[in-house]
């Protein structure tokens, strides 16, 4: 890629007539596993380079971007965002080379791993959700995908970051099936490592998980529908807080007015007994970074301080706009993208109720032991979740497993609501989208209780119309 | 390097390296979006992309590889590393790529006029739809997004069974998200259009759309429990359909991941129920001379009348079925390899206006959003989501719900339809009119 005194000559093209101008160039090369029917079917690899240019003047911001980074093209760019009609003075750049407080060591790099070796590890996942029933499992497939991302970030405050992001992922689709009845079951892990993630037969217990969730289900019946005491297990992770709390607190939305925690800073906005944080220097986890897209460093931010609203997560655009320092949450999919506030590791921090105490003190309610894709819609603050994992709760005791559950609710409400916060910790992960790009994110949290949720299930037809029936 | 160069130099590289068969995809775009808050422009982004993906067959085994990198140098890495990962891949005796075909349909996809509008002009149309919303109603306080969009698009395609072939392309549209408060509470709601013709678009009616749907939402509570109508508004249906489309490919039946395996020629569906993909529809946004492995495109008939007809094919699962392909092949860009997916997918139009469906249903919900789609279980067709809406009763819009669940089966639901209406409305590759089906679970207190 370009060099130091390059990059300031293009910087110096693009912020003519703007405040501030970036270059984030990138080259990025993947691979990608489809097994399904037994068979390897996809086996991908791919590169993919380009640079993004942006000039912000004010609340204005003009993007561009190409595949070609060399000089010529970028300084073209250049020429196309920024504002040269209004060109007034421009001052001239000197980049700094940055360094991250924050280490993320990958001892197997997928890209001197030989691909029949990563072939091994979707085998290896594939055959052991198999193992768990070979008659009732009708389809299992696995995905593997690997990206080593590589950076170089310059902007006209001076900032210069040259930067390598190593992720591994893999997941497992399981399909049970006996007579009428087809369920699923999903399960996933990923990193910002390399191929280590998937030491000590990980792709074995992925696929073990997988199949065992598709054969329970099997064996549920369906899940009650009404409004019901719901206790969210720490081994479900944190989907909960990421997409009914975490949303709403990215400044962008909050400072235009589209979140329901707009302008409640210091305010209590949840239960005492709630503390959410963004953390993206967590090891290894999948939405850990050295820098943000923008160059600042991965921090940690309190968000919710024993339910206060303490902060947002700020990009370089809403930080200056709120006269704040950066969070280091300014991120972006790829070179195709300007960066935007967005999560990377958010959590709910544990609480002191042992777990076992939380079930046993509800008395009837619904269990989620794993959980399902979410949406928000973050201007009311109102989410749908589906239950891949679920069991009633009756008199304090986990019971039967029940299937085809969503909740239901409010962000807002269900933070306020918390009534146990449990000591123990579980993570899940995901790509989570938010205008149309995907980054990868991980979230957190213990077993908490939410005291009355709508549970949406089906009604059967002879309760609902004739008012009899005990299924 | 033109393309169509491009992608023949490759296939002849590909051949030199031993494939046995092989074949290349080059796709280039330029896009415009112009984002609009206030009357002024906040974001701005131009865009240029372009790349080459190539797909080996090798001993009945596949390797894929792709590159934004158009220099000769990285072509012919991509071809190597296309060959080795065919080396690992497991063989299928069904893997085949098509042959060319007599003639391609000459489509006319690109507004060649519409690089030539000023971009002050579409500036300012992105301002217009954003007025319209605004002036709509006093309630309309913040505007999420008001944007024009415009993207050009060329493809390339050739194999080494003589397939070789172009089309270019363009299309533009305008969207607005707005936001209504009134008494603390806040909602939001959309409108979008998308036309392959500028002179088409109409920013008052994207912005007059959204602002209504975000003030009829105002105040809506949560209603109790019952089974009652349900009368989808067009663009809850396309959500539907979405499910719908994916449990009608050939691969989901072939999987074992579709709730229609095994059921061509029986009854899915309410009499009356007509569903149907259209690669070459005059007009449609999906519209092309041919799919993603240089298939012409075509109309398919899914489901007839309620009748299950058949499914939607590639080269690859067509083979498998012995069947022809339905020029189905679908490729997300070039960096991916051709999948099975609909083009112009739509449920025909009856009969009804909204206003008579409505006017017939005694009690139920207008549904007008839904959220959380992707809970909807393919293989099962069990789902359940978050419903809002505007409750029903004596043929008379009344109060505005949300907060609610509605759950049910795909096959129950396909089964329910009472009523088509005939206000057939695409969004993007999805199109669909007013449909009402007899009955369903809604959950509320």
């Amino acid at each position: 890629m370009l060099d130091k005194s390059e990059l300031e000559e293009i910087l110096r093209v693009a912020q003519r007539g703007s405040d501030f101008a970036e270059v984030f160039m990138e080259r990025t090369e993947s691979t990608r596993i489809g097994c399904e029917a037994r068979q390897i079917e996809r086996v991908i690899s791919g590169r993919e380079q380009g640079a993004g240019i942006r000039a912000v003047h004010g609340d204005n911001t003009a993007y561009g971007y190409t595949n070609a980074l060399d000089k010529e093209s970028l300084l073209q760019l250049a020429g196309q965002v920024s504002r040269a009609a209004q060109a007034g003075e421009v001052s001239p750049v000197a980049l700094q080379r940055r360094e991250s407080p924050v280490d993320l060591p990958v001892v197997r790099r997928p890209d001197v791993t030989p691909v029949e070796d990563k072939v091994a590890l979707v085998r290896e996942a594939e055959e052991s959700a198999r193992r768990q029933d070979e008659k009732l499992l009708r389809q299992v497939s696995v995905g593997y995908a690997d990206t080593i991302q590589q950076v170089t970030i310059a902007n006209t405050e001076g900032v210069y970051v040259e930067d390598e992001r190593v992720r591994c992922r893999m997941s497992v689709n399981a399909v049970a099936a006996e007579g009428t009845v087809i369920q699923t079951g999903y399960d996933s892990i990923g990193g910002t490592r390399g191929e280590e993630l998937f030491d000590g037969e990980k792709p074995a217990e992925l696929g073990r998980q997988a199949a065992r969730r598709a054969l329970l289900m099997l064996k549920a019946r369906r899940a009650p529908a009404g409004r019901m005491a719901v206790v969210l297990s720490g081994e479900a992770g944190g989907t909960m807080v990421h997409e009914a709390c975490g949303h709403g607190l990215e400044a962008d939305l909050a400072q235009k007015n589209l979140s329901v925690y707009s302008g409640k800073k210091g305010a209590q906005v949840a239960s005492e007994l709630v503390t959410v944080v963004d953390d993206g220097t967590l090891p290894g986890r999948f939405g850990s970074f050295r820098f943000d897209d923008e160059g600042n460093p991965a921090q940690k931010t309190v968000l919710i301080d024993q339910g206060g609203l303490t902060g947002y997560m700020y990009d370089h655009i809403t930080a200056a706009r709120d006269g704040v320092a950066p969070t280091g949450n300014g991120r972006r999919q790829s070179f195709q993208h300007r960066p935007i506030p967005r999560m990377s590791t958010t959590y709910l921090a544990p609480g002191e109720t042992p777990p076992e105490e939380i079930i046993r003190e509800t008395k009837s309610g619904l269990l989620v032991r794993h959980m399902g894709g979410g949406q928000v819609n973050t201007t009311n603050g109102d989410f749908v979740f589906d239950v891949p994992e679920g069991y009633l709760i009756e008199n304090g005791e986990v019971t039967a497993p029940v299937r085809g559950a969503t909740l239901t609710g409010n962000g807002p409400d269900v933070l306020k609501q918390i009534d146990l916060v449990g000591s123990d910790f579980g993570f899940s992960l995901g790509i989570c989208g938010k205008e149309g790009q995907g980054v990868p994110v991980s979230d957190a949290q213990p077993t908490i209780r939410i005291p009355s949720l709508v549970v949406g299930g089906i009604i059967e037809e002879e309760i609902a119309e004739e008012g009899e029936g005990d299924d | 390097m033109t393309g169509r160069d491009l992608v023949n130099a490759a296939v002849d590289e590909a051949r030199r390296s031993g494939a046995e068969a092989s074949e290349a995809y080059f796709e280039r775009s330029e896009d415009l979006t112009i984002e609009v808050r206030d009357g002024a422009v906040e974001n701005l982004k131009v865009a240029q992309e372009s790349g080459v993906g190539i797909r080996i067959i090798r001993s009945g085994c596949l390797g894929f590889a792709y590159t934004s990198d158009r220099s000769w140098p990285a072509l012919r890495e991509a071809v190597g590393a296309a060959l080795a990962n065919a080396r690992v891949s497991s063989s299928d005796p069904f893997n085949n790529l098509p042959k060319p075909p007599a003639a391609y349909a000459v489509m006319n996809l690109a507004d060649l006029r519409l690089k030539e509008i000023p971009l002050d002009d579409k500036i300012e149309l992105a301002r217009r739809i954003e007025r319209s919303g605004r002036a709509y109603d006093p309630r309309i306080r913040i505007t999420e997004q008001a944007a024009y969009e415009e993207s050009h698009y060329q493809v390339s395609i050739a194999n080494s069974l003589g397939v070789s072939a172009s089309y270019e392309g363009s299309f533009c549209g305008g969207g607005a998200s707005l936001v209504a408060g009134a008494n603390g509470e806040q909602q939001s709601g959309f409108g979008i259009q998308y036309s392959r013709n500028y002179a088409e678009l109409d920013p008052e009616a994207i912005g007059r759309e959204a602002a209504s749907k975000a003030v009829r939402l105002l105040g809506a509570s949560r209603l109790s429990t019952k089974r009652a109508a349900v009368v989808f508004d067009p663009y809850v249906v396309t959500n539907f359909l979405a499910v719908l489309s994916s449990a009608l490919t050939a691969e989901a039946v072939q999987k074992g991941r579709s709730l229609f395996a095994g059921k061509v020629g029986e009854r899915v569906a309410a009499a009356g129920v007509t569903v149907i993909d259209d690669g070459a529809l005059p007009g449609g946004l999906m519209s092309a001379p041919f799919d993603g492995e240089g298939v012409p495109s075509r109309r398919t008939v899914l489901i007839q009348d309620g009748k299950l007809a058949g499914f939607l094919q590639n080269s690859y699962t067509g083979a498998k079925d012995g069947l022809a392909s339905t020029g189905n092949a679908s490729r997300g860009s070039y960096k991916s390899t051709p999948e099975l997916g609909s083009t112009n997918f739509y449920l025909e139009p009856g009969e009804l206006t909204q206003e008579q469906i409505i006017k017939q249903t005694d009690e139920g919900i207008y549904l007008t959003d839904v959220m959380g789609m992707h809970t909807v279980n393919p293989i099962s067709g069990d789902f359940s989501v978050g419903a809002a809406g505007i409750w029903i009763e004596h043929g008379e819009l009344t109060t505005p719900v949300r907060g609610m669940v509605i759950a049910g089966n795909m096959l129950e639901l396909l089964e329910g339809i009472d009523a088509v209406g005939r206000d057939l409305r695409f969004f993007i590759g999805k199109g669909a009119p007013t449909v009402r089906v007899a009955r369903l679970t809604i959950s509320g207190e």
